[in-house]
């Protein structure tokens, strides 16, 4: 038997193409790229850290009401941190559905506008991703810890730089990488 | 003393409470009542009620009619203030280190620390990352238990071990101490 494609695999669900092609045409203006995963049921949308609020007034006009999670990944060596904003939906349409926003900030100041007076969800999530890699959201009505204890030692704990048994303070990689 | 002495009576010289003391420490070092107050810690190991982690699972099946930890003479109890053995169920996380060794130094001597499971040992699944604390470095431990996560019998097991342990090397000498102190307050 041969192993099915994904790509056949997606186009046999009409829906999640109709729902491409209404994101395209919402935003064709303001992201950079939009492709659907393997299993057909996560959307990413890339987009530039500047246009990340026209991206979500348009989401949320869609019918996406709440954020999932907020997190990071911290890219060292392109001195880059890429934020991830899972988005869903309970609509019964839609709720199968989860859009993930991907965009780069620059490592060394990054900085975002916040999304909490277009999904007020977000305001804690945002709050864990400024604790564990300080990335500032900017017009957040609260920016403090979450989760860390008050008198945790040391910042961005899930930055790659950070000092854990196998890493020495300052280097970026463990020693197996 | 002042009706004076009868013929054949015993005399005590010096304090009474001093005396009692002196009395009840030798006493608690000499086998037989060392052998009672071991005896009674072993069959009374009550562990306090700390879930940290997914481990907990496993004590709680532990503790249920099918495995029944409790016909070894442990009872899962609350307050740390009536027991004597905590069991660290799997992560300690940086915030979770520091209500354990409050509820530790809570706990009526003499007391007990065994750690379960890998992540108790080192990190086990979180290993590496930066908020986990192993248990030993805040609890003095008494018995490991390995495994990820470690089945009720094995929980068992490190019951009867922590038994054999008491039984062979006793309970610590501060520990006795303590308990004389006590025993001395109140004489
Ligand atoms: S050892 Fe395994 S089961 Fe136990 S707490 Fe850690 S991850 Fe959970």
């Amino acid at each position: 038997m041969q192993p099915t494609q994904s790509s056949s695999v997606i186009s046999k669900d009409s829906d999640l193409e109709m729902l491409l092609h209404i994101l395209e045409n919402k935003l064709q203006n303001i992201i950079i790229r939009l492709y659907p995963d393997k299993s057909g049921r996560a959307i990413y949308i890339e987009v530039s850290p500047d246009k990340i609020k026209d991206l979500a007034l348009k989401l949320l006009e869609l019918g996406f009401e709440h954020v999932k999670s907020v997190t990071g990944v911290d890219y060292p060596s392109e001195n880059s941190i890429e934020v991830l904003i899972h988005v869903g939906s309970y609509l019964r349409t839609l709720r199968k559905y989860i859009v993930i926003i991907k965009t780069r900030l620059d490592r060394n100041n990054p900085r975002i506008s916040t999304l909490t007076d277009v999904w007020p969800s977000s305001e804690f999530h945002e709050r864990e991703a400024w604790e564990m890699f300080g990335i500032y959201f900017e017009g957040h009505p609260d920016l403090r810890r979450l989760l860390l204890p008050e008198d945790f030692e040391g910042v961005w704990p899930l930055r790659k730089d950070f000092h854990i048994r196998t890493r020495k303070p300052g280097e970026v990689e463990p020693p197996w990488k | 003393m002042e009706r004076g002495l009868e013929r054949g009576s015993v005399v005590f010289v010096g304090q009474i409470d001093v005396f009692v003391k002196k009395v009840i420490s030798s006493l608690i070092e000499r086998r037989p009542v060392k052998d009672i107050i071991e005896w009674g810690v072993m069959y009374s190991l009550w562990p306090v009620h700390l879930m940290t982690s997914c481990c907990g699972v496993e004590l709680a099946a532990g503790y249920a009619p099918r495995y029944d930890i409790e016909r070894y003479g442990s009872l899962p109890f609350v307050s740390p203030r009536q027991t004597n053995l905590i069991i660290i169920e799997g992560t300690l996380t940086r915030k979770m280190a520091r209500v354990a060794r409050i509820t530790w130094e809570q706990m009526a001597d003499p007391k007990f620390v065994i750690a379960m499971g890998a992540c108790a040992i080192d990190g086990g699944l979180f290993w590496n990352s930066f908020n986990i604390v192993r248990a030993n470095e805040v609890l003095p431990v008494d018995v490991y238990i390995p495994g990820c996560p470690p089945r009720p019998e094995a929980l068992a097991r490190a019951i009867l071990m922590l038994q054999d342990k008491i039984r062979s090397q006793g309970v610590k000498r501060e520990d006795i101490e303590l308990l004389e102190r006590y025993v001395g307050k109140r004489s």
